[in-house]
């Protein structure tokens, strides 16, 4: 572990015995943790490469219980980490030693659900799937699809702003979600939106999605859910060159197509995969897409047709056409066990998650090559083209010395790229502790600051789920001041009307 | 020192108490905003100034112009993103992107035959105000399609939120925060925006008679369908009291007319339309309106010309309700009966322009009882300022959720100097 925590609070551990008693009191029964050896499953998150035992772990099962276990905490000036299913790929769960793990997983209640209106509200610890599961008789499911949803949470989800490979038209998680009822960390229950397609005054509900557990702890979440395509048919298309399967993503969005999906691997991703599950993937390619049209056969169908031709077009080497639900899952199933794929071929990997904009692709993975060639260290790159959302797989071994430490420094030059490029450190996975430290090479100490303005709108004493997004955490009111430059003469040097 | 020339932007105006500052460049923009927190004075902020007439009166003595700031910086079709200044004319913009078949697919609303003014605005109005048409049952709101900005904050800082890529969750969203906050948390400068596909064709069917509580199952039968319907409006008999124009085809005057948008390859259209009448054959049978006739149909209920201000009800206050949409029906006749006023729905009934008889309070216990009783809220959208001053434009926030939007809004503007008092009453001075 090579990141730094905030420092722990001596004084909070010293009464660890007296906090856990108060924490009994309000959530009876098995609900707090607090042996070592029952504390273990939740010493890290998705990112497992780091861990941390919490001081204790707390379940409430109450919205009740969560604002008594919040107001205690804030009341005595205890750090809280909040957790839905733990798997976050950033470390956004990560314990602090000092800190009350808050666990949401006892929230396991969809608590309405209403056709009519297009929603489903249900409690956070609901998985993902399940939601999608429980509509899906009257042809409903919930749109967003992380590749981890049969075990992420809603509530996860939230927190994080999830994505997936339909996300390009179908939105992320922000563009899925109507209101959520959140405690704040003084305890107080606020809800925001309802079934409305849109909340009053100010868009909190856009600001909490993709927080990260730093704002607030989500006790419901109301979601909208859609319609199931007619029919999803996929196209699996070879290219001698990534750079003509760049121009074949950029001429099919040019053609005013959106597919549902479309993604890319690279040879080294292309062969892990094939070894692992038999797709029946080309060998002899540079790139691989996998193209998903989606809508009523009518409409698919001609698609097809014309996202062949513009394949064609850029020179593809091999084409193949699912004419069944079985040919497309197994196009499919070769991308996504591409994670698990690599892990077969390598002791160890690093999942990195940067987006470009699209035409920068070539330019990318070139870079990438290069810094694999300096770092010695072999990368794998899964991509959804649509979006522009990479995802290099650094393969290290963690049982050498030093090598995570330059897996994590070859990681660290990717994101720096991506942004270099004109993207971003993360597309999906958020920032947490990974990439928290990367966050000024993006972000000026400006545009850091009002982030944190905002988080000192909702804890102001920066109690929750502390050491993630930020790389420094300023004083409050520190960031309150106001400076008042110059003179009081108004408006000096300005063209008037 | 004020200026004496009468304003082209705001006849009327009263140029003798107000200072126009002509912004450059962003660099402008910071200067102007220390100046104003160094002498207090809080600042109006425009583009063209088209929906000055939307919010709580406020009490400022400088407007801060950037319609100047009005460059394409960036297009990038393949990629999906434009970036413009703020001050850019959103006219300009929507006919840069058709130019390659492209769209905000959220369909701004041009709010000017609403308001009688006489300009559709800036793209920084567009997105302050957020204010999104008929697709956004299927597209979402201007939020979701805002992917980055660069804003002077109530502290005088430059500071950037988002990014030029459409996936981003790197740090807090704040993009979501600017579009609707009517300019009262930061002065965007520049912005990058997310531009999809216009689709190759569209249909629109068309039910004929139907009341609206009969037409808010129709349309949640439409919504609840595979069909992808990315517009769905009804309007009462009493909307077409005058000639709202694009609905020379339906002739259907005198009646209330269901309308449900299909959009997409030519192939798709055609065959969803077909697929929907037959759903609703138990609704009464279907015309279809095609492309030219059914844009036309939807440019006019997305401006919401009904209400047109030089129409038949152009003195009345308008108030827009966003309401769980399956409700909507029954909460817009409620509302008629009970005001005697007229309304109209798109959103598959989760939005309501209801306008009233006018006046003192433009009835907004009433409207806001029945509207909290369905979970929705209502913003006055046209009212004399007198009216806008007796009563909250805004809806009005339970008290945690009221202190919560205050405490991010001192987050941005700590000395209340941007827009100031425009989302809240009693706050202007």
């Amino acid at each position: 572990m090579t990141i730094m925590m905030p420092a722990s609070d001596q004084a909070v551990l010293a009464r660890r015995d007296e906090i856990v008693a108060a924490l009994r009191a309000i959530v009876p029964g098995e609900g707090v943790i607090d042996s070592a050896a029952e504390m273990v499953p939740y010493e890290s998150d998705g990112l497992m490469a780091y861990r941390q035992p919490p001081m204790v772990v707390v379940l409430p099962d109450t919205t009740e219980q969560v604002s008594n276990v919040l107001k205690y905490c804030f009341e005595q000036g205890i750090k809280v980490v909040p957790r839905g299913s733990g798997t976050s790929l950033s470390g956004g769960a990560l314990p602090l030693a000092d800190g009350v793990l808050l666990g949401l997983g006892k929230f396991k209640r969809i608590r309405e659900i209403d056709f009519d209106n297009r929603a489903v509200v249900t409690e956070p610890g609901v998985t993902n799937l399940a939601i999608s599961q429980a509509v899906a008789h009257a042809g409903f499911y919930y749109a967003p699809d992380p590749s981890s949803q049969i075990a992420c949470s809603i509530g996860g989800n939230v927190a994080e702003n999830s994505g997936g490979v339909h996300c390009l038209k179908y939105g992320m998680t922000t563009n899925n979600v109507l209101g959520c009822e959140i405690v704040l960390i003084t305890g107080e229950i606020i809800r925001i939106g309802g079934k409305s397609a849109e909340t009053s005054g100010y868009d909190l509900m856009g600001i909490i999605t993709g927080s990260e557990g730093l704002l607030g702890v989500i006790t419901e979440v109301t979601v909208r859910i859609l319609q199931k395509p007619e029919t999803a048919r996929a196209l699996m298309v070879g290219f001698a060159q990534v750079e003509a399967a760049g121009e074949c993503v950029a001429r099919i969005i040019g053609a005013g197509i959106i597919p549902g999906g479309m993604e890319m691997m690279d040879r080294p991703a292309i062969h892990a995969a094939e070894a692992f599950v038999h797709a029946g993937y080309p060998l002899d390619v540079e790139a691989l897409l996998i193209i998903e049209l989606d809508g009523p056969g009518v409409e698919v169908d001609e698609l097809i047709g014309r996202v062949e031709a513009i394949a064609q077009g850029c020179g593809s080497t091999t084409l193949q056409i699912s004419n069944s639900e079985m040919e497309r899952n197994l196009f499919w199933a070769g991308r996504k066990a591409a994670f698990p794929a690599v892990g077969r071929i390598s002791p160890d990997y690093l999942c990195m998650d940067g987006t470009i904009p699209r035409g920068a692709l070539p330019k990318a993975l070139a870079r990438i090559r290069d810094l694999s060639e300096k770092y010695g260290l072999r990368v794998a790159n899964v991509f959804h083209a649509g979006d522009g959302n990479l995802h290099p797989l650094i393969l290290y071994d963690a049982n050498q010395p030093g090598e995570m430490d330059k897996a994590e420094a070859f990681g660290a030059d990717i994101l720096r790229v991506c942004v270099e490029l004109g993207g971003v450190l993360t597309g999906e996975h958020g920032v947490g502790v990974e990439k928290r430290d990367l966050m000024p090479e993006m972000f000026s100490e400006i545009d850091l600051n009002q982030q944190q303005r905002l988080k000192c709108a909702f804890d102001a004493q920066g109690l929750l789920n502390p050491g993630k997004v930020f790389p420094t955490l300023h004083r409050c009111a520190e960031l309150g001041r106001v400076h008042v430059h110059g003179g009081k003469l108004a408006f000096p040097d300005l063209p008037r009307f | 020192m004020a200026a004496s020339s009468p304003s082209p932007i705001f006849p009327g105006f009263e140029q003798a108490r107000v200072d126009t500052l002509k912004i450059r460049d962003a660099a402008d923009v910071e200067q102007a905003v220390r100046a104003a927190i160094a002498s207090e004075q809080p600042l109006e902020i425009i583009g063209h100034g088209s929906k000055r007439l939307i919010g709580q009166p406020m009490a400022t003595n400088a407007l801060l112009d950037l319609s100047a700031l009005n460059a394409v910086v960036a297009y990038e079709p393949n990629e999906l993103i434009i970036t413009v200044q703020a001050g850019a004319p959103l006219a300009d913009v929507l006919s840069l992107i058709d130019s390659k078949n492209q769209q905000f697919a959220f369909e701004p609303i041009n709010t000017s035959a609403l308001l009688g003014t006489p300009d559709i605005g800036t793209i920084g109005g567009m997105i302050g105000a957020g204010l999104a048409g008929p697709r956004r049952i299927r597209a979402g709101g201007a939020r979701d399609h805002l992917l980055g900005a660069h804003a002077v904050s109530g502290f005088g800082d430059s500071f950037k939120a988002g990014g030029k890529v459409v996936k981003n969750v790197t740090g807090y969203d704040l993009c979501k925060l600017l579009a609707g906050s009517w300019g009262t948390l930061a002065v965007m400068t520049e912005v990058t925006m997310k531009v999809m596909p216009r689709p190759e064709s569209e249909r629109t069917l068309v039910l004929s008679g139907l009341d609206d509580v009969t037409a808010n199952r129709a349309m949640t039968a439409a919504l609840g369908s595979p069909f992808d319907v990315s517009g769905a409006a009804h309007l009462p008999a009493s909307a077409f009291r005058a000639d709202i124009g694009g609905f020379a085809d339906p002739g259907s005057a005198g009646q209330a007319l269901t309308l449900l948008r299909l959009e997409g390859i030519t192939a798709s259209a055609v065959h969803r339309a077909a697929a929907l009448a037959v759903l609703l054959a138990p609704f009464g049978a279907a015309e279809i309106l095609q492309d030219a006739a059914s844009a036309a149909v939807w440019s006019s209920i997305r401006d919401v010309k009904s209400f047109a201000a030089d129409g038949a009800l152009g003195a009345w206050p308008v108030w827009r309700i966003v309401c769980p949409p399956a409700t909507g029906g029954a909460l817009g006749q409620a509302l008629s009966r009970d005001t005697g006023g007229d309304v109209v729905y798109d959103w598959g009934g989760g939005l309501i322009w209801v306008a009233l008889p006018p006046k003192p309070d433009a009835q907004a216990a009433l409207v806001r009882t029945r509207v909290n009783a369905a979970g929705g809220h209502a913003t006055l959208i046209r009212a004399s300022e007198q009216v806008r001053r007796n009563i909250d434009v805004f809806h009005p926030q339970q008290d945690g959720l009221a202190s919560l939007s205050e405490r991010v809004r001192h987050g941005f503007d700590p000395k209340n100097i941007l827009n100031r008092g425009r989302m809240i009453r009693g706050t202007a001075t």
